[in-house]
């Protein structure tokens, strides 16, 4: 059965967080190799999954809370690889491996049954409206991983607050593009671009909130600190328009549920 | 000069766009919480967002005299403002209604924002198709007679159902389609579904009470080798239901809920009696015509009797995807095309 290769993403996810926690400790260049290995492992696996779910399924795997979680965790995994060569800071890939490990598995968690798409979902911008949503996630994850370590620190770290401002800009342009092509699918589907359901709105109140991030630093003495504040703020705001508007608040999103 | 006052500072200031921002999420955040909320269009609300857009206007004009030109602030700012001029030009000029249309008639206006409105056309509803998908679960289970009315099938759920003692076939229901009951040598056609049962004693006519499956039936004609035809309805939460078919095995329907899959409307635009042209709307695939949109938006769930279209002109669109267009062409020149052409590390930087 295909849910092999989920299980065996959520080992070699697993294997990577620990090695990546191990090489917090350690100055052996084994484990960060390790932990590299087994989240190219995990990508691949996520990758033959989704592809494989896809195939049964004849629509992208996109639809529901179980499908998304499962790209999320691939999107942080592929991005994880990218931070990590880029920056190489140990603990920002051991807590974004965390993260995207809790993604997985809270998706395991759920239903994972293959159901038909509901007339609403059959457009062809549910692909672009969840990836480039999800991407951006993945981007602003890491940027508040990147912010609680700031947090956690005394001292101030320019280089920390220059990969949350970084991952912040990315994720900001892929919020803006997810929001942009929910708005246009909404207005093919029925004729309005904005309509303040909740999910919309709580969309927006996370872009305003990243937004207002973007602009206060552009003082000097609001970088470092305040700025992570924020960064962890507008994260909450997005794990709210994710999933609290789902359980919560009622609207046209309701079929993700 | 006027870039001195203390007004001018004022409004083009970072501080005045990060307390309006806050502003206005804050009281977004307000409004989701409130079921059928009108905060969105309280006259507060508007004159934040005005304030707003002074704010963009005033930062827009600040850089203008500056010597410090960034093409992807200026594209990304201006932008904002073509979101919101576009959303001003839809509330002054756009018209949305509902049409309520049943089968073979037609409309030809619609009220909107309590005016009634000429399309200048007639559209007419040919036909109306509901479809759903069946779900896996849902089956017809065949057992011996005697076996079934001595009650010792467990049909507790569909494992313990096919297990169980004087089972004799399942069948897919596939509405219309004639298929074999196991080796009975009876074939079986599922030739209706209800998803409410209801009956008027007096006509004996079946209906739907309503669209939600508080009884779901389905009527199964029952041909014997000869080519004798039986029907007989079969209800999911009655299985113990007295079946009059004449026959010895029992049938049981294990329903599953459905989900909805295609709502079409078949329509035409007819132009002083003459039809111009015939398309099927539906979720997702509306129909335009001068300038009308037309989107699938509810249904008849008794009888599939009419359709309701929502209607919508809004001139304000194109404005608002041209500044969606430059909103995304200005964020990535702020992010990444002006750092490389200045050559500063900082993404964003105030000189």
């Amino acid at each position: 059965m295909f849910l092999a290769y989920l299980n065996l993403s959520f080992g070699a996810y697993f294997l990577s967080m620990v090695f990546y926690a191990a090489a917090l400790f350690s100055k052996n260049r084994v484990f960060s190799l390790a932990a590299r290995f087994f989240i190219t492992c995990a990508i691949l696996a996520l990758s033959i999954y989704i592809g494989m779910r896809w195939q049964i399924a004849l629509r992208p795997p996109l639809s529901n809370m179980f499908e998304s979680l499962v790209v999320f965790s691939w999107d942080i995994a592929v991005l994880l690889i990218f931070i990590d060569l880029k920056y190489k800071i140990k603990g920002i890939n051991a807590l974004t491996a965390l993260m995207g490990l809790s993604t997985l598995g809270c998706a395991s968690l759920l239903d994972k049954d293959i159901v038909p798409l509901l007339p609403a979902l059959k457009s062809n911008w549910l692909i672009l409206h969840v990836l480039t949503c999800f991407i951006g996630y993945a981007a602003l994850t890491v940027a508040f991983v990147s912010s609680v370590i700031i947090l956690c620190k005394k001292e101030k770290n320019a280089n920390l607050d220059n990969i949350s401002h970084k991952t912040i800009a990315f994720g900001f342009l892929f919020l803006t593009l997810g929001i942009i092509s929910g708005s246009i699918w909404a207005n093919s589907a029925w004729g309005t671009y904005w309509s303040w359901d909740p999910k919309e709105t709580w969309s927006l109140i996370t872009w305003v909130i990243y937004a207002i991030y973007l602009h206060v630093r552009l003082r000097k003495r609001w970088r470092g600190q305040k700025a992570a504040w924020l960064s962890v703020v507008g994260f909450t705001a997005m794990l709210f328009t994710y999933f609290g508007v789902n359980y919560l608040l009622v609207g046209l999103h309701s079929y993700a549920q | 000069m006027f870039k001195r006052s203390k007004i001018w500072r004022f409004f083009s200031s970072v501080k005045l766009a990060i307390w309006l921002l806050s502003t206005i999420a804050f009281f977004s955040l307000i409004g989701t919480f409130i079921p059928q909320s009108s905060v969105y269009f309280s006259w507060w609300f508007i004159l934040l967002l005005v304030l707003f857009s002074l704010n963009l206007i005033a930062c827009l004009l600040n850089r203008f005299f500056l010597s410090d030109h960034s093409m992807g602030f200026f594209i990304v700012h201006a932008s904002i403002l073509i979101i919101l001029f576009g959303a001003l030009i839809g509330i002054l000029f756009g018209q949305k209604g509902y049409l309520k249309i049943s089968k073979g008639q037609e409309a030809n206006s619609f009220i909107s924002r309590g005016k009634r409105t000429s399309l200048g056309f007639s559209i007419r509803l040919n036909d109306f198709i509901y479809s759903e998908n069946i779900d896996s679960e849902e089956r017809l289970l065949v057992y011996q007679r005697i076996k079934f009315e001595k009650g010792v099938c467990d049909m507790r759920n569909l494992q313990t159902a096919r297990d169980a003692e004087g089972f004799l076939a399942e069948i897919p229901v596939n509405l219309g389609i004639e298929q074999g009951i196991g080796n009975t040598g009876y074939r079986i056609k599922v030739i209706r579904y209800v998803p409410d049962f209801i009956i008027d004693v007096s006509t004996r006519v079946v209906s739907s009470r309503s669209a939600s499956p508080d009884n779901p039936a389905i009527e199964v004609e029952l041909k014997d080798l000869k080519g004798g035809i039986k029907t007989v309805w079969l209800f999911a939460r009655f299985p113990d239901m007295r079946q009059e078919t004449g026959v010895d095995f029992w049938i049981i329907y294990n329903w599953a809920p459905r989900r909805p899959r295609d709502f079409i409307s078949k329509v035409s635009i007819l132009k002083s009696g003459k039809e111009i042209l015939s398309k099927d709307i539906q979720v997702n695939v509306p129909l335009n015509f001068a300038g009308y949109n037309f989107f699938q938006f509810s249904y008849d769930s008794q009888n599939l009797s009419w359709t309701g279209l929502q209607v919508v002109k809004d001139p304000g669109v194109p404005v608002i995807y041209a500044g969606f267009v430059l909103l995304i062409l200005g964020l990535v020149m702020i992010f990444y095309v002006d750092p490389l052409t200045r050559g500063q590390l900082n993404v964003f930087s105030i000189s």
